[in-house]
């Protein structure tokens, strides 16, 4: 048995124990990237680097073993900056997006690449559901929205954009589709919220706060429900019976509607601050002046609003859409919306606001001409599909189907498991620090019908090698060549299905990147913020 | 031409069935391979993996990462490029070029159109006082200028043919009138011995003058090769250095009578004939008596102490008897006779002896932590796996005093109970591996390598093997995954090659030149070795010696000696008159130290206290016209490209690093990169596994340290010594002639053809080859 401490805590483990196993059995957890339990190659990446005191040395972790009297230190300031500069070195040396290009150009960061993918399989109610991750309302999207998504599709210098709005309408038009799952859960908060304005950002948090199990009041002093999209968008481009039709989607959830309000936001705020448990203000820019009155902050001169997290000054009273600032998209008011909703909820369950933090993403940019060939392997090879029917008719559910399929799936397979990506974020690396003067040409080999590997967001951990390795697979894996050149591939210049009879899954499974990945894996359908 | 696939197999049939087809086999079976075919053909590799053990990953893993092997087929000559350290201070680079287009070759190309020369850049051809230098097969060329290259590929392919002449002594007679020692090194043999040694012979033959031909080994002199000695008894012994077949006969006849009346007069009358000639004064021989004070030979020899190195130029490589009466295995004998295992690493422990591969860990202590391990069986390793560009001691060594290191190892197998012996050389080290096989067969038929040592019950085997091209294999868990057949590369220390290392078994690795420094201890005790020496650092050190000095070559010194005394008497001085400006020392895991540290007395301690490090003994002198950006980015890109890939750290960041460089070099460089360059370097020293990666960011930060003003001149826009090629602009001055030379030898079509007017140079098209101003007859090319 040695003795030793770890963080000042003192640990005695059997002798050939690794640093990362002793520190473990303390609950201490030392971030890693190219280890894995049961595999030998391990150390390279770096990234469980930590520090004995006595020696002043530092070391991975992962491999190395305890010796007595060693006095590790696992989190000082010097090692946090060694991991951050070992991940940018990698990220330095990575080429693939975390997200597609669409995606992160989306207002509501929809996960568009995936829906096309369910639209392509004709699995239009899964793909809706997708799409209600993030957009409330996809079929009046479906017509209003300017798609800057669209304009970020790499497939548009090729042969025309992926027609992506109209595909988002897809997923909703059909209208057993759209009431079925609606995600109201059965057991309610018992709070009550009042949404004022029934524009883009009242209906997209009352959708998202009925969906979290609250009860939705909706106030409008107009007639009938839609604010701006009613009332300042014309009937050829949105019609009537699209907004009305989506409208009801909420009135099935269970939202109730006040209209012809004649009420005061000062009244309701005031007199009815009994009645709601919290407001969300979302009356669009012509009640500015009202909302100055009614947040107006103790000098009475500043007008405050944390446009990040939603807050007023007045507790409980939230506030979204062009009342902050004047909204051009509904997507962007919608999304603001959803923003407010979560931290309504929070309050509700007496938690502080947060904004939502981004996730780090890797991108490369535009593609070089010869990496379009690469991304076409991954989508059918023809022209745009226009709607038969004319644009106002949109898709018919097998024009969709063929629509989606053009999509190139730009995006990683491994959002959400890819350990460069999450140890990125947490350290907060800076992906360009080191970026070197030409970016990698990004290579996916298809071959294999169960995964698929691209070879530029290797880390050259060599776990996949050893896998198939173990796995007695006749050709396998290996590293070619060495130094800053060394990659993982096919030996003999054969295809990945030739080398991977057996492990194929358990390699992709394996890799700490989206580098090995199986070709059908979708990840978690809600992004977990670290 | 690619071999028919039935020749392929049936000679990979028997290359598998010499070799076997253990793993352990890989390297030799690929290394067969190649020979048989200059390249690895595929059909080969896959019928290896058909009918062994040997995996497609394992072959495809190795093959790919040894720089030795071929995956296509190479040129019918190869020209080797020598990239060390001196021929880059020299220009080497633009050598490299000048070949290139002169061959045609396009970025990536290695070998031309036509199949006749494939191109390589060697680390160090062990050639330094003759740089720049390129071999061509088996011919060596030096002083090579980019402008000679085309004569240099007529010159030899016009001489290709040419067979050489086997060397035999004429002295079994009985009336010998003397001895000639000619050096044999593969320094001496580069620049000219074998032409030398032709030569002697026919002359010899010719006037049937009876003296002993006695090849040497490496004298250390290498800026005088090829040197001649000539021992008369009764005499002082004359060397002549430099010396040309042509000027051979001459000598001679100067020390030797001709035998017979005719002969005599013939050669006296070729005699006068040349004397006519000549003025009697040869012009590009010297002469120098040893003894002799104040003569550039004294001078280099003086300051020096052989102890690794002893009897330099006296005994013949090979010659077990010679070895034997002057001293060889008399502590062999004395430590199977009269000490215990014990006794003897206590000599080696009170001798204070440190390993000389470059760390300095203690030796004995090492042995001691092998003696100590209960294993039945364990293995010495000697590392020759010398790769550092510029440094080439352990070769020198292994080539010119084969007994004396494997006396070392068998003393330390005795010492640490260990039985068998591997002796691991760099492939590109021919001549090593044939004097130590040749050696060692002499060894076992003696008797002192076997069941049986001198006719003790210790039992000691010996193997060799050789390397494949991967400098990371000097680093001692990497060399033992090379031995064992895998990838080179280093793994996690604890465990201590010394508790597990080869096989799984207690191993301990020590560097040649330790090696070879152990019979001298034990024959003249410890206190005689440490009483040389600084506090921490005992006895001597062999150096290579190199770059601007007068005299370069191979040294072996006392540790604690100061810079000033090993570049101002060993080295003559800087040479041209120019300022001393810095020395780099330890190669690429080492430093440059500045002129203010003059008077640093060098030991392991105070090199690494200023950033530098012992290393393994480059010591390569630097002028006021060397650039120490360019000279941190020579260095870095070596480690660079020599790095395993196994660490973020030195995989990517020592290449980060040389891009940062690359872009202050040419000038681009932000203030700011500086600070990126440092943190990365600092970053890269700790958070590397191996010394390779960890030492590798020294030059920069050594270089950062003393000459930051060097860097920030550059992200000025001007590199202060004239050598960053993308910052010089060449241009003609009004002392041009109007000859046209320029114009028609410029590879860039810079220079427009204006016979008799002044010429000029079109920078935008100028690619900085230096042709046009080493051509010029009036010096009218100047550089900015």
């Amino acid at each position: 048995m040695i003795k030793l401490k770890i963080d000042h805590k003192e640990i005695e483990v059997p002798e050939g124990t690794t640093i990362l196993v002793a520190a473990s059995m303390l609950g201490i957890e030392i971030p890693t990237l190219c280890h894995m339990q049961g595999v030998s190659v391990h150390p390279s990446c770096m990234v469980c680097t930590v520090k004995d005191i006595v020696s002043g040395k530092l070391f991975p972790s992962c491999a190395m073993p305890v010796l007595p009297n060693m006095d590790i230190i696992t989190d000082s300031e010097d090692l946090i900056s060694i991991r951050k500069e070992a991940l940018e070195l990698l990220l330095s040396d990575h080429a693939g997006d975390c997200e597609a290009p669409c995606r992160l150009s989306c207002p509501a960061f929809m996960d568009i690449p995936r829906m096309n993918r369910l639209i392509a399989e004709g699995n239009f109610e899964k793909a809706l559901e997708v799409v209600r991750q993030e957009i409330a309302l996809p079929l009046i999207l479906g017509y209003v929205c300017p798609a800057p998504c669209e304009k970020a599709c790499r497939r548009k210098p090729i042969d025309g954009t992926v027609s992506i709005c109209l595909l988002k309408r897809s997923t909703a038009t059909n209208p057993d589709i759209r009431s079925r799952k609606l995600d109201i859960p059965i057991q309610k908060s018992g709070k009550r919220i009042g949404i004022i304005g029934t524009g883009p950002a009242g209906l997209s948090a009352a959708f998202y706060l009925l969906r979290m199990g609250h009860e939705c009041v909706l106030f409008d002093q107009q007639e009938e429900a839609g604010g701006a999209l009613r009332y300042s968008i014309k009937e050829d481009i949105l019609p009537r019976e699209v907004l009305d039709a989506e409208i009801e989607v909420l009135r099935m959830m269970g939202a109730s509607f006040v209209l012809n309000s004649k009420q005061t936001l000062r009244e309701l705020g005031k007199a009815n601050g009994s009645r709601f448990d919290a407001l969300v203000l979302a009356t669009g820019s012509q009640e500015q002046h009202t909302v100055d009155e009614l947040i107006k902050s103790a000098d009475g001169t500043t007008r405050t609003l944390n446009r990040k997290t939603y807050e007023t000054r007045i507790e409980g009273v939230f506030a979204c859409g062009s009342i902050l600032r004047d909204q051009r998209m509904a997507v962007r008011a919608g999304a603001q919306g959803k923003a407010a909703a979560l931290n309504v909820d929070r309050f509700l369950r007496g938690m502080p606001a947060t904004q939502e933090d981004s996730l780090f993403n890797s991108s490369i940019g535009e593609l070089k001409e010869e990496e379009y060939v690469e991304y076409l392997k991954e989508s059918k090879v023809n022209n745009p599909v226009n709607p038969g029917k004319g644009f106002t008719a949109g898709y018919s559910p097998e024009e969709a189907m063929e629509e989606a399929r053009r999509c190139m799936h730009c995006d990683c397979r491994k959002p959400v498991t890819c350990k460069l990506r999450n140890l990125s974020h947490l350290y907060k690396a800076d992906k360009k620090r080191f970026a070197g003067p030409d970016r990698k040409h990004l290579l996916k080999s298809m071959q294999h019908e169960l995964i698929i590997y691209e070879q530029e967001k290797c880390i050259k951990c060599g776990i996949c090698i050893e896998i198939a390795s173990k796995a007695s697979e006749a050709l396998g894996l290996s590293f070619i060549g060495r130094g800053f050149d060394v990659k993982v591939s096919v030996p003999f210049n054969k295809t990945t299905l030739e080398a991977l009879k057996t492990s194929a899954i358990e390699c992709a499974n394996a890799c700490p990147t989206g580098a090995l990945a199986t070709k059908l894996s979708e990840e978690n359908d809600i992004l977990t913020v670290i | 031409m690619k071999p028919e696939k039935e020749h392929i197999l049936k000679i990979v049939d028997q290359i598998i069935s010499r070799r076997g087809g253990a793993a352990e086999a890989a390297i030799p079976i690929l290394q067969d391979i190649q020979v048989a075919f200059n390249y690895l053909p595929q059909e080969a590799l896959e019928h290896v993996c058909k009918i062994t053990g040997i995996t497609p990953s394992v072959i495809t893993g190795i093959s790919t990462f040894y720089s030795q092997f071929r995956h296509q087929p190479a040129g019918e000559h190869i020209i080797r490029v020598c990239t060390g350290t001196a021929c880059h201070v020299k220009g080497s680079g633009l050598v490299f070029d000048a070949f290139k287009r002169e061959l045609g070759l396009e970025d990536q190309q290695e070998t031309d159109e036509n199949g006749q020369f494939t191109m390589e850049k060697v680390a160090c051809l062990g050639c330094c006082t003759l740089a720049p230098v390129v071999k061509i097969d088996q011919t060596t060329y030096g002083h090579v200028q980019p402008e000679k290259v085309g004569e240099i590929i007529k010159d030899f392919l016009s001489r290709k043919d040419k067979g050489e002449l086997p060397f035999t002594g004429n002295g079994h007679d009985s009336d010998i009138q003397g001895e000639i020692r000619i050096g044999l090194g593969s320094c001496c043999v580069a620049s000219g011995s074998l032409e030398v040694k032709s030569e002697i012979e026919r002359t010899l033959a010719d006037t049937r003058i009876n003296v002993n031909v006695k090849q040497v080994g490496c004298v250390g002199i290498c800026n005088q090769v090829p040197i001649l000695e000539i021992v008369k008894p009764g005499e002082e012994p004359a060397f002549y250095a430099r010396i040309k077949p042509e000027e051979v006969k001459e000598v001679l006849l100067k020390h030797f009578k001709p035998v017979g009346f005719l002969n005599r007069l013939r050669n006296s009358f070729f005699n006068k004939f040349e004397t006519v000639l000549d003025d009697g004064a040869p012009r590009s021989f010297r002469r120098y008596l040893s003894e002799q004070r104040d003569t550039p030979l004294s001078g280099f020899l003086g300051p020096q102490m052989a102890i690794a190195t002893e009897n330099r130029g006296i005994v013949k490589p090979c010659d077990i008897e010679e070895y034997k009466t002057s001293g060889g295995f008399l502590a062999l004998e004395k430590c199977l006779k009269s000490l215990s295992p014990q006794e003897v690493i206590e000599e080696i422990k009170r001798s204070g002896l440190r390993g000389r591969g470059g760390a300095g860990f203690p030796t004995g202590i090492k042995w001691q932590l092998v003696h100590d391990q209960s294993s039945e069986s364990k293995y010495i390793i000697c590392n020759g796996d010398e790769g550092d560009p510029g440094a080439f001691m352990d070769r020198m060594l292994l080539e010119s005093y084969p007994f004396r290191v494997i006396e070392g190892m068998l003393i330390a197998g005795y010492a640490t109970r260990a039985s068998h012996g591997i002796f691991y050389i760099r492939a590109e080290y021919p001549l090593a591996v044939e004097r130590i096989r040749e050696a060692m067969s002499l060894c076992k038929e003696k008797g002192i390598i076997g069941d049986s040592v001198l006719g003790s019950e210790f039992t000691f085997d010996l193997k060799i093997f050789e390397g494949a091209g991967a400098f990371v294999c000097g680093e001692e868990t990497a060399l033992i995954a090379s031995i064992e057949g895998e990838r080179g590369i280093p793994g996690m220390r604890p465990p201590y090659p010394a508790v597990n290392g080869l096989w799984g078994k207690p191993t301990l690795v020590n560097n040649t030149e330790t090696f070879s420094l152990i019979s001298w201890i034990i024959r003249n005790g410890a206190d005689a070795f440490n009483s040389t020496g600084t506090e921490g650092s005992k006895g001597t050190k062999v150096f290579a010696l190199a770059g601007k000095v007068n005299r370069g070559g191979l040294i072996e010194v006392p540790m604690g000696i100061t810079l000033r005394k090993i570049v101002e008497e060993i080295g003559g001085g800087i040479a041209g008159n120019r300022k001393f400006k810095a020395v780099q020392i330890g190669g690429p895991s080492g430093g440059c130290i500045p002129a203010s540290l003059y008077d640093l007395p060098i030991d392991y301690e105070t090199l690494t206290s200023v950033g530098a490090m012992m290393g393994s003994g480059g010591l390569i002198v630097l002028d006021e016209t060397d650039c120490m950006v360019d000279i941190a980015h020579y260095f870095l890109s070596f480690t660079q490209d020599q790095s395993c890939g196994k660490c973020t750290f030195c995989r990517i960041g020592t290449r980060r690093m040389l891009e940062l460089l690359e872009k202050i070099r040419s000038g681009k460089g932000k203030p700011e990169d500086l600070d990126l360059l440092e943190s990365l370097a600092k970053s890269t020293q700790v958070g590397s596994l191996c010394g390779l990666g960890k030492t590798a960011p020294n030059p920069v930060l050594s270089t950062l340290k003393y000459f930051r003003h060097e860097y920030e001149a550059h992200i000025n826009g001007i590199c202060p010594s004239g050598r960053c090629t993308p910052l010089l602009l060449y241009r003609v001055t009004d002392d041009c002639i109007g000859c046209t030379k320029c114009a028609q030898r410029c590879p860039a079509d810079a220079i427009a053809y204006v016979p008799y007017e002044v010429h000029q140079i079109d920078t935008e098209k100028c690619i900085k080859c230096d042709i046009c101003r080493q051509i010029c007859p009036v010096d009218a090319i100047k550089v900015n």
